[in-house]
C-alpha cells in the first residue's frame, strides 16, 4: 500500500524541533510544531491538516504557506513533497465579500 | 454577456505583449488586471535590459513597460484595471471578475492567462516583524511611490532579484549592509553582483539568516554559516545592525487560475500548466504565457505572450498559415538567443568551469562578488594597451550585445551569437565618446588611459548614484571589493541624454591603480 | 523616509498633498499613492496586532497577495494599505484582530 494511503502507519512520538514555534501560516499564525502534530494526530493531506487548523483558510487563501505546509507534511510523512496533493483549486481566486459576490452586474 | 475574442488575464510584460499581437490581427481583446496600474513587475525595473536590439536591450525596462501600454491602448485593447478575476471556467469559456464592488461575466474565445509569479517566503524565528518583506515589496516602494523600505537593509538571496533590487537600494539612499545567500556561490549575473560589490557591500555566502531580532519592529538579524546540508554551524552566529530583512529566494509561478479550469498541470518548482510550444495547454482555446508558466524574465515574458496570441490568431484564422508560421519562426528564434549561455536552463544547476570560449569562470565572482586581480587579463575585453581603450569586465556568457551596436568605430566585438564574450578590438581607435560605458546593462565597460603622464591614469566609470560629483572634487579609488585604495581626482562628470540616466565619470589615479580603480566615493564631510 | 532625489527617475508623479489622521493623528501624503506607502515614509512600521497572539504586523508583499497590511480605513476593516489609494479626509486606524474594533477586543 502507497505510504499516504497507510492510514495505519505508526509514525512514531513526535521529536520536538528547535524551531517548532516558527509560524507558517501567516494569516492564521499556525506554527510548525501544530502542523507537525496534526501529522501525528493522522492529518496526512493538505485538505485535513486545512480543515483541522485553518492553513489556507485565512484572508491570503495559502498563497504564502500552502508550500511549506506541504513541505512540513511530506517530511513528517517521510515522503516527497511531490507525493503530497496540493488543496484544490476552486472560486473564488481572491477573499471577496458577499455583498460583492452577489452584486452581478451585466456587462455589454 | 460581452464576448472577446480575446481575453487576457494580467497586464504585465507577457499579457501586454499577447494583447498587442491579438489586436494587431484583428481581434478583440480584453485585457485584465487585479492591480490599478498595468504592467506587473515591468514598471518596478528601473535597470536597463540585457539581450539585443529586438530585445530591446539596453532600455530600461519600466521605459519598455511605457511603449507596451500606449500601443496596446492605440490598438484599442479594452484594458480592465481594479479588475481581479475570481473564477475562469470551461468550457463555457468564461470569466468573472470583480472589481471590489460587483461582480461581472465575460466570455472570451480565447483565453490566455499571463498572471505572473510570486514572491517566496522563507520562514525563520521573528519573520513576521514589521520590517521582513519581500524584495520585490522594497522594489514596489522605491521605484513606483519614491519610498524607502527602511535605512539599514539585509539582502536574503543573492539570484538576480537580490542583486537588481541591492543595487536599486543603493540608488535610492539606502545602506545595504549585506547579500547573503545560503548556497556556497552567487545565484545571479555576475556583473549584477560587480556593480554592488564594488560600493563595498559584503556577499555573505555558505550564510543564512537565523532571527530577526526586534519586538514591535526589525531592529536587528542574527546569521550564522551553514554547512553543506544548508543547516546553521553553531558558534558561528552574527548580529548584523538592520531595521529592514529583504527576501529574494525564487518566485512561484501563479497558476491557481490554470489549476480551477483542470488543465494539465506539472511540477517546475511549484505547478505550472503544460503547455506546447505554442503556449496552449491542454484544453483548447486556453493558454499560459510568461512566469507563469514557468520562471524566466521579462524580456522572454513578451515574446511567449506573442507567440501565445499568434497562436490564437492562426487557430481563428485570423491569419493565413504561411504568415503564422514565419511569425512564429522569428519569435522562436529570438527566444532561443534568450535562452542560451550560463544562466540557461541546460545549465541550471551545474557548476561550469569554464567560458564557450573556454575560459575559466572567475570562482572568485562567484564567491565574493567580484573579479580578481590575477583573472583579470584572460578575458577578451580586457586589453592592456597605449591611449585610452575600453576595459569590458565581461567575464560570463550571457546573451547579450548593446556594447557592439554601442560603439561606431568598431572597438567591440561581439558578433552572431550574442552569448559570446566581447572582445575589445586592439586595431579601433577609441574616441572616448563613452556610449559604451553608458550602454553597458551591466555597468561592467570602462575606459581606461594607462598612462596620461605625471604617473596617472584615468579611469572613466559608469556612475549611476546621486548626487553626482563635481569635477576637480577629489575623493577616493575604490577597487572592485569597494576598498578605497588610492586618492582620486575627478576629472569629468557627463551625462548626456543620450546615456539614459548614467552619468560618465572620469576620475585621475595613480598609474598603478589603473587596473583596480573600478569606482569613485567623494571624501566624507565630517 | 521619501527619497529626494532619485539617479533614475525623474518624477514618481504624485498627486496633489492631502491631509488624513492616522489612529486620530494628523498626517500629509500625496492623493492616489498607495496608503502603505504614504506610512512607510511616515515611518509607521505597524499596520496591525493579529487576532490570535496580539503580534504586529506590517508590509510584506506590497503587491495585495498577503492581506499583512491590512488596516481600518473609514470604519472598514481589511482594507490592503498597499492596493488602496489615499484620499484626503481617510480615517486609518491600527487593526486589532480581523474586524473594525479597537484594541480592547
Amino acid at each position: 500500500m502507497r505510504k499516504l494511503d497507510d492510514r495505519n502507519i505508526d509514525l512514531g512520538e513526535i521529536i520536538p524541533e528547535l524551531d517548532d514555534h516558527i509560524i507558517i501560516c501567516r494569516c492564521e499564525e499556525i506554527t510548525k510544531g501544530e502542523i507537525r502534530e496534526a501529522v501525528h494526530m493522522g492529518m496526512f493531506t493538505m485538505t485535513e491538516v486545512k480543515r483541522l487548523l485553518r492553513p489556507g483558510m485565512g484572508l491570503c487563501q495559502g498563497q504564502t504557506c500552502s508550500r511549506y505546509v506541504r513541505n512540513i507534511i511530506a517530511k513528517e510523512l517521510g515522503v516527497s513533497p511531490l507525493e503530497i496533493e496540493d488543496n484544490v483549486a476552486r472560486p473564488p481566486m481572491r477573499p471577496i465579500e458577499l455583498q460583492v459576490f452577489g452584486n452581478e452586474v451585466e456587462s455589454e | 454577456m460581452k464576448r472577446y475574442h480575446v481575453i487576457v488575464i494580467g497586464a504585465g510584460p507577457a499579457g501586454l505583449s499577447a494583447a498587442i499581437e491579438a489586436a494587431s490581427h484583428g481581434m478583440t481583446v480584453g485585457l485584465f488586471d487585479e492591480n490599478a496600474r498595468p504592467g506587473g513587475q515591468l514598471f518596478k525595473q528601473i535597470h536597463k535590459f540585457f539581450g539585443s536590439k529586438e530585445h530591446k536591450a539596453k532600455i530600461r525596462g519600466f521605459r519598455i513597460g511605457e511603449e507596451l501600454l500606449a500601443e496596446a491602448e492605440k490598438l484599442g485593447v479594452e484594458v480592465h484595471l481594479n479588475s481581479t478575476v475570481m473564477g475562469i471556467y470551461f468550457p463555457m469559456n468564461k470569466i468573472t471578475v470583480s472589481n471590489g464592488e460587483s461582480t461581472t461575466s465575460y466570455s472570451g474565445n480565447n483565453i490566455i492567462l499571463a498572471a505572473g509569479a510570486s514572491e517566496n517566503a522563507i520562514p525563520f524565528d521573528g519573520w513576521t516583524l514589521p520590517g521582513v518583506m519581500g524584495a520585490g515589496a522594497a522594489q514596489t516602494l522605491m521605484n513606483l511611490h519614491g519610498v524607502q523600505p527602511g535605512k539599514r537593509i539585509l539582502m536574503v538571496g543573492s539570484g538576480n532579484v537580490g542583486l537588481v533590487v541591492g543595487f536599486q537600494l543603493i540608488q535610492s539612499g539606502c545602506q545595504l549592509e549585506a547579500i547573503i545567500d545560503a548556497a556556497p556561490k552567487i545565484g545571479g549575473y555576475g556583473v549584477h553582483a560587480a556593480k554592488v560589490a564594488r560600493t563595498g557591500v559584503p556577499f555573505l555566502l555558505s550564510h543564512t539568516i537565523v532571527r530577526a531580532e526586534g519586538t514591535e519592529s526589525v531592529t536587528g538579524a542574527v546569521i550564522a554559516q551553514v554547512d553543506e546540508y544548508f543547516q546553521p554551524i553553531p558558534g558561528t552566529e552574527r548580529h548584523l545592525d538592520v531595521d529592514t530583512i529583504l527576501i529574494a529566494t525564487g518566485l512561484t509561478p501563479m497558476s491557481k487560475l490554470a489549476e480551477m479550469t483542470g488543465c494539465d498541470m506539472k511540477e517546475m518548482g511549484g505547478k505550472v500548466p503544460v503547455v506546447d510550444q505554442y503556449g496552449m495547454t491542454s484544453i483548447e482555446g486556453l493558454y499560459a504565457a510568461g512566469d507563469v508558466s514557468g520562471i524566466e524574465e521579462a524580456s522572454s515574458a513578451m515574446i511567449g505572450g506573442r507567440i501565445a496570441a499568434l497562436a490564437a490568431a492562426a487557430k481563428d484564422g485570423y491569419i493565413e498559415q504561411n504568415e503564422f508560421e514565419k511569425s512564429y519562426s522569428d519569435y522562436q528564434s529570438s527566444l532561443e538567443k534568450l535562452r542560451k549561455g550560463m544562466f540557461a536552463k541546460e545549465n541550471r544547476g551545474k557548476t561550469l568551469a569554464v567560458t564557450d570560449e573556454g575560459l575559466p569562470i572567475s570562482t572568485n565572482l562567484l564567491k565574493h562578488g567580484f573579479l580578481d586581480e590575477e583573472e583579470i587579463t584572460s578575458y577578451p575585453g580586457m586589453t592592456s594597451r597605449q591611449g585610452i581603450h575600453p576595459v569590458i569586465e565581461c567575464t560570463q556568457n550571457i546573451p547579450c550585445n548593446p556594447c557592439q551596436d554601442a560603439c561606431k568605430f568598431g572597438c567591440i566585438q561581439v558578433g552572431a551569437d550574442i552569448t559570446r564574450l566581447p572582445i575589445a578590438d586592439v586595431k579601433s581607435e577609441c574616441k572616448n565618446c563613452g556610449m559604451c560605458v553608458a550602454a553597458c546593462p551591466g555597468q561592467a565597460i570602462f575606459l581606461v588611459e594607462e598612462d596620461c603622464g605625471d604617473h596617472m591614469a584615468a579611469v572613466t566609470l559608469p556612475y549611476e548614484f546621486r548626487p553626482l560629483p563635481e569635477v576637480g572634487e577629489k575623493g577616493y579609488g575604490l577597487s572592485r571589493r569597494g576598498e578605497e585604495i588610492c586618492p582620486a581626482t575627478v576629472l569629468n562628470v557627463r551625462l548626456n541624454p543620450v546615456f539614459d540616466h548614467t552619468a560618465i565619470l572620469t576620475i585621475q589615479v595613480p598609474k598603478e591603480m589603473a587596473m583596480r580603480a573600478r569606482f569613485y566615493r567623494g571624501s566624507r564631510k565630517d | 523616509m521619501r527619497i529626494e532625489s532619485h539617479p533614475i527617475i525623474d518624477d514618481f508623479k504624485k498627486g496633489k498633498k492631502v491631509a488624513f489622521t492616522y489612529n486620530g493623528k494628523e498626517l500629509e501624503g500625496y492623493e492616489d499613492e498607495p496608503i502603505a506607502a504614504t506610512l512607510k515614509a511616515a515611518g509607521i512600521e505597524i499596520h496591525r496586532y493579529t487576532r490570535k497572539n496580539h503580534e504586529p504586523r506590517g508590509i510584506y508583499c506590497a503587491i495585495g497577495r498577503c492581506t499583512d497590511c491590512v488596516m481600518v480605513v473609514d470604519g472598514v476593516p481589511n482594507i490592503r494599505t498597499c492596493m488602496t489609494p489615499l484620499k484626503g479626509g481617510m480615517v486609518i486606524e491600527t487593526q486589532y484582530g480581523l474586524g473594525a474594533k479597537g484594541a480592547e477586543s
